[in-house]
């Protein structure tokens, strides 16, 4: 007997070349596993799907809190003593034109998160330092994957959260990026910190529409739209963006790739996903899987990769 | 099972759908080795038939048969008779209201060799027309004498001048009986006997009709029906096939060398499996269009939409290929690959374009007729006239050739028609028994 089939899981003997099931060809499905990614840590979640249309999931994520790491289909979960201080994930998309894409998010997905829940190196290091350093760690990362000579080197966007919350009623958030994969605040209309977008996408149209060349709509419709300005890989130092967020009132953080995003652009409308979710209390991976679920019935022309971190503040009594 | 032919399986389809498509098309060709061309057998020869064989042969002995037909009634059984094997077991019945033995004389059937052959040529000199029709009465009769021949390829020929003087019901009820006992080849002679009739015994008991218009052509007839029926080297053949879970078997149909839709005749043989009789097989090859209706999947997905084989109907006896000393499944894989690339997507196989156009063709014979039967001009013109431009855009000049009979063809290929006045019985009949006829396709243009 086989491995169970990996689209429906029915049993499989281990020559099958389909599933007796579905149908499914095994010998393409067993080459890859990231179809449908979701990782669940309770504090924080994430989903990553490959999407409607392309052929793999060249997106990646690794999430963690103080006790517990996560990547790809790897949870560890193990039992935290305490409430942790500190919650991290990172969410990368391969740019699809190089070679081994999905092998560069990956890698820089997991080395960024490496270093931003280090409890050995320098643990007083202030958060934005270390958030450089996970940045800086992932571009080495994926500059050391081997590229065949003539083709293009692996590369791949970053988005990064460290949430400290050492003083658990007033978190602080850092948020990393580069290339276009977004980091949104997320909170319900009149909330105290409202839901709006944090980073600012490296990006062709981003460019255009800040020097005031050309506007969001003429803009997108370029066939330049997706083409990104900084990236992690071989060809050079990136410079990542970074804020620092303080939130006033209780809502959510989203990483999220622009398989997502591309379909639900603005803050209140991710948020009017999101924040009703977690409010039912049905939790993180529910919220992320609901905002997948906005791009895959929108066409999911792209990966999709969402994170979804509820954040609590207590109000000023 | 060493005896076992050589069955190939071969799949003509574009297994590439577009994002979110669903429909799966395929022609499956089934051939049996054997002839020169094929050559599949070890040692290259056509299989060698079996001597289990049983052949009946049923006449109609009603009064209408007086005269000239029962006279070539006779000489066609005869020439029949004379195409057995030694060693097949065989009868000759005398339809009436009843059915009853012409040959052996007692209850059962003879086995053939000169004497029995020259013996039961003699009795049919004697067959005389006097009674009525009762069509299901015949084939309840046939049905009894083949249930006593269990394994053995049995065949009928049955040969009919007149419509069925049965009720509809009874008829029916008979016929079902007789379902997967024996194959039945019909033939009508002269113009007073249904189409439809004969079409629904051919088409339930997997066998041919046609229309017998002079009765002198009737001995050479029967004698090349004979001849292919001793062809026959193995009985109960059936189709199976596998679908994936969620999936709809939209139709499975023979599309060469007839068209016969076989979509109602599924038995399930386990789970997401059916199995489609398809009758006696010898050295010959028959085109299935099979269409399934899969789950939608995304680009990049690829799965198996259907699998064939062959199996001895009612047994899980799987049928094989032996080449020199490997034994492999006779099997055909129909697939479906997601892709967006619509170069790929858009295309259409030509068997399966070849295929759906045959199966209309057929299709706008039958309706043009019966439009044209109900008084309802416009309707048959259309429908005939949409025959002879899909006649025409295949090069099926045969069935071009009937339809001739029937029209004055303005344009072919635009399909314009005028319906002919004074047109005779035969030609109508001819061009309905026939509108089944296909036309292979062989390879990539």
């Amino acid at each position: 007997v086989g491995e169970p089939c990996p689209h429906c899981a029915a049993p499989t003997g281990t020559t099958d070349q389909f599933c007796e099931g579905c149908g499914v060809d095994l010998r393409v499905r067993r080459r890859d596993r990231t179809d449908r990614v979701e990782i669940d840590l309770g504090a924080l979640a994430g989903v990553s799907d490959r999407g409607r249309v392309h052929v793999r999931n060249e997106d990646a994520m690794a999430l963690g809190h103080g006790t517990a790491v996560g990547h790809e289909t790897a949870v560890g979960q193990r039992t935290a003593g305490r409430s942790a201080a500190r919650l991290a994930a990172v969410v990368c998309d391969g740019v699809s034109t190089v070679h081994s894409p999905e092998l560069a998010s990956r890698a820089a997905a997991e080395s960024a998160l490496d270093v931003l829940l280090s409890a050995r190196s320098a643990p007083d290091r202030p958060a934005e330092h270390r958030t450089r350093d996970a940045v800086a760690a992932a571009a080495r990362a994926v500059a050391a994957l081997p590229a065949p000579s003539g083709r293009d080197a692996p590369s791949c966007t970053l988005v990064s959260a460290l949430v400290d919350r050492s003083d658990p009623d007033l978190p602080e958030i850092t948020v990393a990026w580069v290339g276009d994969s977004r980091a949104y605040w997320l909170a319900g209309a009149g909330a105290a910190e409202p839901a709006r977008l944090l980073t600012a996408d490296h990006s062709w149209v981003a460019e255009m529409v800040a020097a005031g060349v050309l506007d969001v709509a003429t803009a997108m419709a370029d066939v330049r739209a997706h083409a990104i300005t900084q990236w992690l890989g071989a060809d050079g130092e990136p410079e990542p963006g970074v804020v620092t967020l303080r939130p006033a009132g209780s809502g959510a953080l989203l990483l999220c790739s622009d398989g997502l995003w591309n379909y639900l652009p603005d803050a209140d409308g991710l948020a009017a996903v999101a924040v009703p979710t977690i409010e039912r209390g049905t939790g993180a991976l529910d919220a992320a899987a609901a905002l997948t679920a906005v791009a895959l019935a929108g066409g999911g022309r792209d990966n999709i990769t969402a994170v979804v971190i509820p954040i609590t503040v207590r109000s000023p009594s | 099972m060493t005896d076992t032919p050589g069955f190939t399986v071969d799949v003509d389809q574009n297994s590439y759908l577009p994002a979110g498509g669903s429909q799966v098309d395929a022609i499956v060709t089934v051939t049996m080795a054997g002839g020169p061309e094929a050559g599949a057998a070890a040692d290259g020869a056509a299989p060698t038939p079996t001597g289990d064989g049983l052949e009946m042969i049923i006449v109609d002995c009603s009064t209408s048969m007086s005269g000239d037909k029962i006279m070539s009634a006779r000489r066609a059984t005869a020439a029949a008779i004379a195409e057995l094997r030694d060693g097949v077991s065989f009868t000759v019945i005398a339809g009436t209201q009843h059915a009853a033995l012409v040959y052996p004389p007692f209850v059962g059937t003879a086995t053939a060799d000169a004497g029995t052959r020259a013996e039961a040529t003699a009795q049919v000199a004697r067959l005389a027309a006097n009674g009525a029709t009762g069509i299901g009465a015949w084939l309840t009769f046939a049905g009894r004498i083949a249930d006593q021949h269990p394994g053995a390829i049995k065949h009928a020929i049955l040969l009919t001048d007149g419509q069925n003087g049965e009720h509809p019901s009874q008829f029916a009820a008979a016929l079902d009986a007789c379902l997967g006992k024996f194959t039945c080849d019909c033939r009508g002679v002269g113009t007073d006997w249904r189409v439809d009739e004969l079409r629904a015994i051919s088409s339930a008991l997997l066998g041919t009709v046609d229309i017998v218009a002079n009765p002198s052509d009737l001995a050479a007839d029967f004698r090349a029906i004979m001849g292919t029926a001793m062809g026959k080297v193995l009985a109960d053949v059936a189709l199976r096939l596998w679908t994936p879970r969620g999936a709809t078997v939209r139709f499975v149909k023979q599309v060469a060398p007839t068209v016969a839709d076989l979509t109602a005749r599924r038995t399930e043989s386990g789970t997401q499996r059916g199995d489609y009789p398809l009758g006696s097989w010898g050295a010959e090859s028959r085109d299935y269009h099979i269409e399934v209706q899969v789950t939608p999947g995304v680009v990049g997905d690829e799965i198996l939409a259907g699998r064939v084989s062959l199996v001895r109907a009612s047994s899980d006896t799987v049928l094989t290929n032996t080449v020199l000393t490997n034994t492999v499944l006779a099997q055909g894989l129909i697939r479906a690959i997601w892709t967006d690339d619509t170069a790929l997507s858009t295309r259409i196989s030509r068997g399966v374009a070849h295929y759906t156009g045959q199966a209309e063709l057929a299709e706008a014979i039958q309706d043009g007729l019966a439009a044209r039967k109900a008084g309802d001009g416009p309707t048959a013109t259309a429908r005939l006239g949409r025959a002879v431009a899909l006649a025409a855009a295949s090069g099926n000049e045969g069935t071009a050739r009937l339809l001739e009979r029937v029209v004055d063809v303005i344009d072919a290929p635009s399909g314009t028609v005028r319906l002919r006045a004074g047109v005779t019985a035969a030609d109508e009949m001819t061009l309905d028994t026939r509108s089944t006829k296909t036309i292979r396709v062989r390879g990539e243009s």
